[in-house]
């Protein structure tokens, strides 16, 4: 059998459809057809649900079509017999990096996928040093993956689909759950993998800026290819994007504002061609420089009654072990009430053990340690933590009353729903924490909970939780943690995998909540556009340590300091640095479309400054 | 953290102990066992202490960390000294109340009895102490091969086995976070009796239980992806490797067990007063 003669399409999809057992009637893919080219970069988007991870598994034959046909490399995958030689040649690496590894050691999982085709062990080991050696990760050879961050985990899955030597790899949402880093880690692997392996890639993405890398991209929407394009062609599409609940990328949105006004910027990729262009339209104008420096952040005015104040916070996992990790080392903060406060810092930084604090879920070390000196033989300062009223050092303090008026939303809050309804799991909380209440009580709160949060009561109160769909069990999750009323809500990663039309409705939520509900919104995050759109003041944490603390248009415009801690900056700071050099200062504190609006102020204000 | 309760066993070093072959290892702890339990004098006893200083010394693991292990035997280990102390016959009365008599004999066995357990402790503390988990499994699995010949799933339990290490630590991670968030949502698992408390875990269980089974899917297509079709023409990548430090290991083992043998039956000419007198009858 020569596979070489499989002609130029590797993946033919002849009108497939595919509907789950118990959802007979309804497609999750319905009737697509496809050719994907030997050697091609093919991006997919489509929200939550569009049928995106259902086409990668029928790829390889996890699923099984209904009708239609689809061949691989020449072969059918309706065919039982083919399925094994299919997969040796169609690699699939999946979204979350902990639930695709079989070993506890790189090199054993590296192996498995070559030893369940009966690789040679001398042949298995050159493999290995291949596979690792194109992701980057030939130094990690004898680790633990538990050890490693997302983005090294995934690399590592990555190997091991690469080690089987396929022609083909499909990436099934395989950054969504990776930070900034971790994802431009496997990007540029899978980058480089198509142009210097010559491997034929499919991408499957909820990050539009991704999809924009690809030769070509599809959009699904209900099962269906809705669009197919270059990503330029897709993404001047706009408002049709938006009708498949779509987002714009982040600068296409941008150019695409500045064009309606009569700017004339060509549709670039990049913040620096973006930044030049704009440079190039002021400049036709005879605009050289311009200052437009208004500032969104207005100066907040609170009581201070429900202040954060954290002072030389210190903390050490497993303690006196061979594995003893400083994880917070001498945290000085203070977060004014009525913020909306993000945390910015990769994985391993400190934030989520530093929030942990903030409700006593993590309580802080006793005061023997008061006594205790530092190098110079100073006396230290004790640590101490203050939530409003509640002094955190104090062992006497009523830490349940605390926790009721700290909410705190941990990471993918979903995976904490148990309860038999919806509205037994929002009252759970309510319930621990106030024995007295009556029942018409508890009815009023949780039934105000679940509207602020988005859902309609009346529909969804006796659902059970697991029926609902991602973004409405996320909404519930966070209706469980609100239902107190908390003055103090801590989110961390709340748009963690979010579809980006779901992540701009949590967002919007959050501000909901910070209007009406909360005093103040704490954000854990480490997207710097969101940070950027929404914070009124970040703390920037790095090894344990609190790096910096400003409102954001000032954080972001020491971008080298942040570059230097492996960390980001905001698109519009990027575009607005490049601008400044050409003595056109714009103020980057914003979102896409506020910048969008001063750039064009700046255009049709039309002098010199 | 629980994720030290299972793992914070293995003491990371690079010593003679932590180099040599797990299937040794295993053989060398079995041979160990079955030395202190054959074994019918004190003379036996310090052979197998002599063993188990070479031990030590050759595993660099401090010694603190070896004697801790006995830590959680300790209950059992007074529990069962005090039972054979006050109900062990004899014919030389030390001290009696009532009818709580003790013998010497009873005093000589115990002791006999306790250091047995004590170094059996310590011996297979060393193991795990000096020999990760993945290195077990891989041992286990290549000594139970001949097992395949009566058709014993040999690899397929290696691979659960294997598995299961693998997502120990993500599961107790899971678990300790499922335990924080129910915890911010006020959950209390301190206070309450036995009921109050089963019931306190149901709102951890029902996540963990369902992300395990998410979790398992998800692995089973990952697997499959990734060409499994069980253990049919399928080659290993590792392979342990016998070397020059199992020879010595495999000697001194021989040695020990060659020792208590000889010490069975010749004990009784070595010092004979002194063997008489801490004699187990």
């Amino acid at each position: 059998m020569s596979l070489q003669n499989a002609g130029e399409n590797v993946i033919v999809f002849d009108n497939v459809k595919f509907s789950y057992s118990g959802d007979e009637g309804v497609y999750a893919v319905n009737g697509v057809s496809l050719n994907v080219k030997r050697g091609e970069f093919l991006s997919v988007i489509g929200h939550n649900g569009s049928g995106k991870s259902t086409l990668a598994r029928l790829i390889n034959g996890l699923l099984e079509a209904d009708e239609g046909r689809i061949t691989v490399l020449g072969l059918d995958v309706s065919e039982g017999k083919n399925i094994l030689e299919i997969r040796k040649h169609v690699g699939i690496v999946f979204q979350n990096p902990d639930n695709q590894m079989v070993a506890s050691i790189v090199e054993d999982d590296v192996a498995f996928g070559p030893e369940n085709i009966g690789v040679p062990r001398e042949e298995i080991g050159k493999r290995i040093d291949w596979a690792l050696n194109a992701v980057g990760m030939q130094d990690y050879r004898h680790s633990t993956p538990s050890k490693l961050s997302g983005g090294q985990k995934q690399r590592i899955a990555v190997a091991g689909v690469m080690a089987v030597r396929p022609e083909i790899i499909i990436l099934d949402e395989s950054t969504a759950m990776l930070d900034p880093k971790g994802r431009r880690e496997v990007i540029e692997v899978v980058k480089k993998l198509n142009k210097e392996e010559g491997m034929t890639v499919i991408l499957i993405t909820h990050f539009m800026e991704e999809a924009l890398l690809a030769d070509r991209t599809i959009v699904m929407n209900r099962g269906e290819i809705v669009l197919s394009g270059t990503p330029e062609e897709i993404f001047e599409s706009g408002e049709k994007l938006e009708t498949y609940n779509l987002c714009l990328p982040r600068i296409t949105e941008i150019i695409n504002k500045l064009n309606s006004a009569g700017m004339d910027v060509q549709n670039v990729l990049h913040p620096e061609e973006l930044a030049q262009g704009i440079i190039k339209s002021l400049n036709q104008k005879g605009i050289t420089n311009a200052v437009s420096s208004e500032s969104k952040s207005e100066v907040i005015k609170s009581p201070h009654e429900w202040d954060i104040d954290i002072r030389n916070l210190t903390y050490t996992y497993s303690k006196k072990s061979p594995f003893a990790t400083k994880a917070l080392n001498g945290v000085t903060l203070h977060i004014d009430e009525g913020e909306f406060f993000g945390i910015i810092g990769h994985t391993g930084s400190g934030k989520s053990t530093l929030v942990q604090h903030l409700n006593a879920l993590i309580k802080l070390p006793q005061a023997e340690k008061k006594h205790r000196k530092d190098k110079k033989g100073n006396p230290g300062v004790p640590p101490s933590l203050t939530v409003g009223e509640f002094d955190l050092a104090d062992k006497k303090t009523d830490f349940k009353k605390l926790r009721a008026s700290v909410g705190m939303v941990f990471q993918y809050p979903e995976y904490q729903l148990f309860a038999e309804s919806v509205f037994a799991d929002v009252a759970f909380g309510l319930k621990n924490f106030n024995k007295k209440l009556t029942d018409e009580e508890i009815e009023k709160v949780v039934r105000e909970s679940i509207e602020i949060v988005g859902l309609n009561y009346n529909e969804v109160k006796d659902k059970s939780p697991f029926d609902l769909s991602g973004g409405q069990k996320r909404r519930v999750a966070i209706a469980g943690v609100i239902v107190t009323k908390p003055h103090v809500l801590i989110l961390d990663e709340p748009a963690a995998g979010l579809d980006p039309l779901g992540k701009k409705e949590i967002m919007e939520l959050l501000h909901k909540l910070h209007r009406e509900w909360c005093k103040t919104v704490i954000i854990v995050s480490h997207d710097m556009d969101e940070i950027a759109e929404n914070c009124t003041k970040s703390a920037v944490i790095s090894h344990g340590e609190v790096v910096m603390c400003d409102a954001p248009e000032k954080l972001f415009a020491s971008a080298d300091e942040l570059y230097k801690l492996g960390l980001d900056i905001p698109l519009t700071s990027k575009i607005s640095e490049v601008l400044k050099k050409s003595g056109i200062v714009i103020n980057s504190d914003c979102t896409a479309d506020d910048f969008a609006n001063k750039v064009i102020g700046v255009y049709e204000g039309g002098t010199n400054a | 953290m629980l994720n030290d309760v299972i793992f914070g066993q293995y003491y990371p070093a690079k010593s003679f102990a932590h180099k040599a072959d797990p299937r040794i290892k295993l053989l060398a702890l079995i041979a160990y066992i079955v030395a202190l339990f054959i074994a019918n004098n004190f003379y036996s006893l310090v052979l197998g202490l002599i063993v188990l200083i070479i031990t030590v010394i050759a595993s660099r693991v401090p010694i603190g960390s070896v004697l801790r292990s006995v830590k959680a035997i300790i209950i059992l280990l007074v529990f069962t000294a005090v039972l054979n102390l006050f109900f062990h016959g004899g014919d030389n009365l030390l001290w009696q109340w009532g009818i709580i008599k003790i013998y010497r004999e009873g005093v000589i066995f115990t002791i006999f009895f306790i250091l047995r357990l004590f170094f059996l402790v310590m011996g297979s503390a060393l193991l795990t102490l000096t020999t990760t988990p993945v290195e077990l499994t891989d041992g286990i699995e290549s000594l139970l091969t001949p097992l395949k010949w009566i058709r014993f799933p040999v690899h397929e339990l290696a691979l659960i086995m294997s598995i299961a290490l693998r997502f120990i630590p993500t599961l107790i991670d899971e678990t300790n976070r499922i335990i924080s968030a129910q915890k911010a949502r006020g959950a209390d698992f301190e206070s309450g009796n036995i009921f109050k408390r089963i019931k306190a875990i149901v709102p951890i269980l029902i996540p963990l239980l369902i992300s395990a089974f998410r979790r398992a899917e998800e692995l089973g297509d990952a697997m499959d992806a990734r060409c499994y079709s069980g253990s049919k023409n399928r080659t290993k990548y590792k392979k342990l490797k016998f070397g020059w430090r199992d020879i010595i290991v495999t000697l001194l083992f021989a040695g020990l067990i060659a020792g208590v043998v000889l010490l069975n039956i010749y004990a009784n000419t070595i010092f004979p007063e002194i063997y008489e007198y801490i004699r187990l009858s």
